[in-house]
């Protein structure tokens, strides 16, 4: 009896012991983890993760690996069964409503309420009047360009003042004269996922609205696609899936004069052209193309998209911690934090902050224009958030292979997914 | 030394016993089922009768998904393509793995040979022969379309790029894949056959079709009626092959019920109605091969 009651003492001691460590205090020193995916060829955590050290070192931050393509299915795992990391990152805004309506997320306004002006993508992440996470990327969609397969062409290179249509012709008449000079590169390339299409006119086209469930918007960027790739001008979309085409290759090994791709896209460039994995060429940057000249031109803002890419924290984060993660939010979306991002190639949430620092770095072009692209865009939301945005970009994505694929005309394919989205997703 | 003396004691209750040690070997691999797969799966039929998003707690919505399912359009085109596949692709691998069995099934020089290259699609990774076969097929310059030029095909198909070759091109794959594994089970059959039936036939002045119609059919009775369970189940839950190969599209000429599960649970979050959709899957399978067992049974009587 008495030795149950010791053992039973004992037991209690060790558990407020534990309790009391779990809570901390804000002198102690405290380990946080940090989701992340691909650590070894994506280092923006662990420099994230290193810079916060060197400004708070009582804080260490552990990394967590996940897999790329499965990330947000694991993290939705992770969290469900209490398992996910103190701080994890909204990959794209795809599923932050799930997160976000799941009660997954904490909020953490009073971080947003700090941060500068310039932080892009911020009010992604704001369901009424709160804000549940911070932005520390934002890439933007632009157009790549091959300097050296347009002079050797004669084709006049980008200047930023190109809607849709111009870049349609240039495609058309590079795929000409590089034939006609014996290249086997084509005008553009333009690869397989929806926001290749989808995305540009979502953000270009006045009063699109992706769950009005009216998806006619879409209607002249697929007939540009569908002219191109008849015309010979960009490898057709059946071909690219079944052959299981890589946009790296395809720009980086001098397939295509021009690409439409994310900013995420030169670092990886610049890399590959050090490394031999693709081959060294002279190439830019411009403003991707515009659905109307109102918009083009260095005196305007080109409009583009891209989602940001975001931190919030998890609910389950141990008390005592909450307010170090807070300033990990705050370091990351702040200066510091941009600077040590564009120093490895990658385009913070400021990225009109960091311009100089960016263009610094070697293998990156530093042209008047790419720095102008770098700088000033007004990038839309790819997934603007509400709860039908998944359920419904999985319709588009179906509409997408059918109409590029040439299995379906364009009007009745928009026809068909406009009836799936009334009845399937929007009527709920 | 306490067991066997215990044991002693009750001599009068050996059968108890057996059935202790009986549990006891069976218990680990029950207790993994039952972790693994029986809970789970029961679970399931409750999840089905409510909203679920994966955090928290389930909220009862009785029939809802079941009523959702009647007017979801994409439920039925599902369910139609994957009655789609089962139709042509139990028939077809039926027909070549048998065909194959009977070929393999002689005294040849090199037919082990012959047999391993049969079976070595159904050992290679799915997300390889996925990969080859896409190439295969590409319109503009895989090796089928080549070779259907070249023999005067003018407009050859688009195979897995065109809405409507694109489940033939699936199809023609899942056979190509599993006929080996079928082959296989198709040859030992082949073997519990008597060769005196054959040679008493032959005495009888039966031809080689007569011979296959009287003896080797029958004699597979048991074989076939395993494998078309086997087959009518597997191409039912067919998913790996149409996820890497084509994952449903172009459009949604190839998206089967099983992808269509996947969708709906681990991509949209509705694991209520990703239940619901399964029972339904589960349903079918069990109906079909419940009216398989009671056709073979009335042949058997």
């Amino acid at each position: 009896m008495k030795r149950s009651t010791a053992a039973a003492t004992a037991l209690l001691l060790a558990l407020a012991g534990c309790s009391g460590g779990d809570s901390g205090d804000d002198s102690g020193p405290v380990t946080l983890t940090l989701a992340g995916w691909s650590l070894a060829t994506t280092p923006e955590f662990q420099t994230l993760a290193d810079g916060f050290r060197a400004v708070n070192p009582d804080v260490t931050i552990e990394l967590k690996e996940y897999d790329a393509t499965n990330y947000d299915t694991q993290m939705i795992a992770d969290l469900a069964a209490g398992k996910a990391p103190d701080i994890y990152v909204q990959k794209n805004l795809k599923n932050f409503y799930t997160y976000q309506n799941g009660k997954q997320l904490l909020d953490v306004s009073d971080v947003a309420g700090k941060l500068g002006s310039g932080v892009g993508g911020l009010s992604a992440y704001q369901v009424d009047g709160k804000t549940y996470a911070i932005p520390y990327r934002q890439d933007s969609w632009v157009l790549y360009y091959n300097k050296a397969l347009f002079s050797e062409a004669g084709v006049a290179a980008p200047d930023g003042s190109w809607t849709w249509d111009d870049y349609a012709t240039a495609a058309e008449d590079l795929t000409g004269k590089l034939k006609a000079s014996g290249s086997k590169a084509l005008g553009a390339y333009q690869h397989v996922w929806q926001s290749t299409a989808q995305g540009f006119a979502l953000a270009q086209t006045a009063g699109a609205d992706l769950t009005s469930g009216d998806f006619g918007y879409l209607k002249p960027y697929y007939e540009r696609s569908l002219d191109l790739q008849n015309a010979g001008a960009q490898v057709k979309f059946g071909d690219a899936t079944t052959n299981s085409l890589t946009y790296q290759a395809q720009f980086g090994k001098q397939q295509a004069a021009m690409m439409v791709m994310g900013t995420w896209y030169m670092a990886t460039l610049r890399s590959q052209q050090e490394k031999g994995d693709a081959d060294k060429f002279e190439w830019g940057i411009a403003p991707a193309p515009q659905l109307t000249e109102a918009t083009t031109g260095k005196s305007a803002t080109p409009v583009t998209f891209a989602d940001p890419t975001g931190l919030g924290i998890n609910p389950k984060i141990a008390e005592g911690e909450v307010e170090a993660a807070k300033q990990f939010l705050a370091y990351a979306a702040g200066a510091d934090g941009a600077k040590a991002l564009a120093g490895i190639g990658i385009t913070p949430a400021d990225s009109a902050a960091v311009t100089e620092t960016f263009f610094q770095l070697s293998g990156v072009p530093t042209d008047e224009l790419s720095k102008f692209t770098f700088a000033t865009h007004d990038t839309k939301p790819e997934n603007p958030v509400s709860k039908y945005t998944a359920p419904l970009q999985n319709i588009l994505n179906d509409m997408h292979s059918a109409v590029l694929s040439g299995s379906k005309p364009v009007d009745a394919a928009i026809a068909e997914a406009q009836d799936r989205a009334k009845n399937e997703v929007l009527s709920k | 030394m306490t067991t066997t003396l215990a044991a002693g004691r009750r001599r009068g209750r050996p059968a108890l016993r057996n059935i202790a040690v009986g549990w006891s070997f069976l218990l680990p691999n029950f207790a993994g089922f039952a972790i693994l797969t029986l809970i789970p799966v029961v679970l399931l039929f409750y999840y089905a009768f409510t909203e679920w998003n994966v955090f928290g707690g389930s909220t009862w919505s009785g029939l809802a998904n079941f009523r959702q399912m009647w007017d979801d359009t994409s439920f039925w085109t599902a369910l139609r393509n994957t009655f789609y596949y089962t139709a042509f692709h139990i028939p077809l691998t039926l027909t070549v793995s048998l065909g194959l069995a009977l070929l393999l099934n002689r005294k040849l020089r090199g037919v082990a040979f012959f047999r391993t290259v049969a079976f070595f699609p159904y050992i290679t990774s799915i997300v390889a022969i996925a990969q080859i076969w896409n190439m295969l097929f590409s319109p503009s310059y895989g090796p089928v379309n080549q070779l259907l030029r070249a023999i005067g095909v003018a407009n050859p198909p688009g195979w897995t790029t065109s809405a409507d070759w694109s489940m033939p091109a699936v199809i023609v794959v899942g056979t190509w894949r599993e006929m080996g594994y079928y082959m296989l089970l198709f040859l030992a059959g082949l073997q519990t056959i008597p060769a005196q039936l054959h040679e008493a036939a032959k005495v009888d002045g039966a031809n080689a079709w007569q011979r296959f119609r009287a003896v080797t059919l029958p004699g597979l009775r048991p074989t076939t009626f395993f494998i078309t369970v086997m087959l009518t189940i597997g191409s039912f839950k067919v998913f790996d092959l149409i996820l890497v190969m084509t994952d449903g599209g172009p459009g949604q000429s190839t998206l089967v019920l099983s992808q269509y599960i996947y969708q709906k649970g681990f991509e949209e979050n509705q694991f209520g109605y990703a239940s619901a959709l399964s029972i339904v899957l589960f349903a079918i399978c069990f109906l079909v091969t419940i009216v398989q067992f009671l056709v073979n049974k009335s042949r058997d009587s």
